[in-house]
C-alpha cells in the first residue's frame, strides 16, 4: 500500500460562494473528521487530489501547519459530469487500526466459457474489505480461468490475502459467464406507424373531485 | 420497435423546461463504459432505438448494451396544413428528457477500443454533444 503526502491548509471560509471562489483558485474544499475530535475544514490542491484518485490511494499523509496527520480518503464528491472533484471527505486514521474500504477487483486469466459461446458479465467491480490501514491492497485479483458457461464466481470464492476479510454478502456474484442467446427472428408483420400504437391510458380526462375534499 | 410506456395516466404532456444538471443517472452503473450527454435535450424513442441498433450491430452480439434512458414524455404535433387552434395536437412521438451529465448508453463485456467504436457510432445519432466515459471505482 502506498501512503501519499499531500499539503493541506486549514480553511476558514465556508459557504457556497466562498468555496466556489476557492475552487476557481485551484483548491478543493475538504473536511477531516473522526477519532472523537472536532471536524476541521481544510483545502487541498486540486491537482494533488486528482493524482490521489488516479493512483487509487486510500491513505493520505496530510501536511498541515499543526503537524502531519494520517487520513483515510472516505468520499469524493464530483461535479455533474463526474470529471472534476468538488469536495473531499477525510477520516483520521491510525495506520494500525482496522478499517473498511472498497478496493477494485481485477479479473485475471481467460475464462473457459468465453471459448464456448459465453459472455462475461462483471457485476462487482469493487469489493468491500476490512483490514489494517497499512495493509490496504491496491486491488484484489480474481482468477477466472475456470469459469465455464452459465457459471458464476461469488464473493465467497475470492481468495483474499491474510489479514483481510470481505465485508460483503458471500453470495454476491462477482462475475458470471452467461450464454449468449441467439435472438429469435420476429414474425413478419406490417410495420406499425408511430402513432398507431399508443399506451393504455389509466385515467382519461379530468378526474372529478370527491365530495368533502378541499 | 421504439420504446414507449405501457400505461400512462394522461396521453399528452406539457413541454416543460430542462433546468440544471443531472444529479442521478450520471455515472456508469451496469456496463464498463458509457456515453454521457454533455448537453440537455429531448432524445426521441426512434433515436434511442437507432443507437441501440448501431451498437448491437457493431458488437456482433458480443458484450452487452444497456439503455439508461426511457422515453416517457409524449410530444404532440399538429398535422400539416392545419390552421392554429382547435386544441392541442395528437401525440406524435415519445422522448426522454436528458439533462447534462446523464448516461445514455452503456456497454459491458468488451474491450475499451471496441466500446469506444460502438459508442461513437451511437454518438453520431444523438442530437447533442456526448463523451465516452469509463466506470469509476468507488472511493472509501
Amino acid at each position: 500500500m502506498k501512503v501519499e503526502t499531500v499539503k493541506a491548509e486549514k480553511r476558514d471560509v465556508i459557504g457556497t460562494r466562498a468555496v466556489r471562489r476557492l475552487r476557481q483558485s485551484g483548491q478543493i474544499p475538504g473536511v477531516i473528521y473522526g477519532h472523537g475530535l472536532p471536524a476541521a475544514n481544510v483545502s487541498l490542491e486540486r491537482h494533488a487530489v486528482e493524482a490521489l484518485l488516479a493512483h487509487g490511494t486510500h491513505v493520505v499523509n496530510l501536511e498541515m501547519a499543526g503537524g502531519n496527520q494520517s487520513c483515510l480518503l472516505k468520499d469524493v464528491q464530483f461535479d455533474h459530469l463526474g470529471a472534476t472533484p468538488v469536495h473531499v471527505d477525510l477520516a483520521r486514521v491510525d495506520l494500525e487500526e482496522r478499517v473498511q474500504v472498497k478496493v477494485p477487483l481485477e479479473l485475471k486469466g481467460h475464462a473457459r466459457g468465453l471459448g464456448e459461446g459465453g459472455a462475461l458479465v462483471q457485476n462487482l467491480i469493487d469489493i468491500e474489505i476490512e483490514c489494517r490501514a497499512v495493509d490496504i491492497p491496491d486491488a484484489i485479483r480474481v482468477n477466472i480461468s475456470d469459469l465455464g458457461v452459465n457459471s458464476a464466481l461469488h464473493v465467497r470464492d475470492v481468495a483474499l490475502p491474510e489479514g483481510i476479510t470481505a465485508r460483503q454478502d458471500p453470495e454476491t456474484i462477482v462475475v458470471a459467464c452467461r450464454e449468449v442467446t441467439q435472438p429469435v427472428a420476429a414474425p413478419a408483420v406490417a410495420a406499425p406507424t408511430e402513432t398507431a400504437t399508443e399506451p393504455e391510458v389509466i385515467a382519461k380526462g379530468k378526474v372529478e373531485k370527491e365530495e368533502g375534499e378541499d | 420497435m421504439a420504446m414507449m410506456p405501457a400505461r400512462v395516466k394522461y396521453r399528452k404532456h406539457q413541454r416543460g423546461r430542462i433546468r440544471g444538471n443531472a444529479t442521478r443517472g450520471n455515472s456508469v452503473s451496469f456496463g464498463d463504459f458509457g456515453l454521457q450527454a454533455l448537453e440537455g435535450g429531448w432524445l426521441k424513442a426512434r433515436t434511442i432505438e437507432a443507437g441501440r441498433m448501431a451498437a448491437t450491430h457493431f458488437l456482433h452480439r458480443e458484450g452487452r448494451v444497456y439503455i439508461r434512458v426511457f422515453p416517457d414524455k409524449s410530444v404532440s404535433g399538429k398535422p400539416l396544413e392545419t390552421r392554429m387552434g382547435k386544441g392541442k395536437g395528437e401525440p406524435a412521438y415519445w422522448a426522454a428528457v436528458v439533462k447534462p451529465g446523464m448516461i445514455l448508453f452503456e456497454v459491458g463485456g468488451v474491450d475499451e477500443s471496441v466500446a469506444r467504436l460502438a459508442l461513437s457510432r451511437v454518438a453520431h445519432k444523438v442530437p447533442f454533444r456526448c463523451r465516452f466515459v469509463k466506470r469509476r471505482h468507488e472511493v472509501g
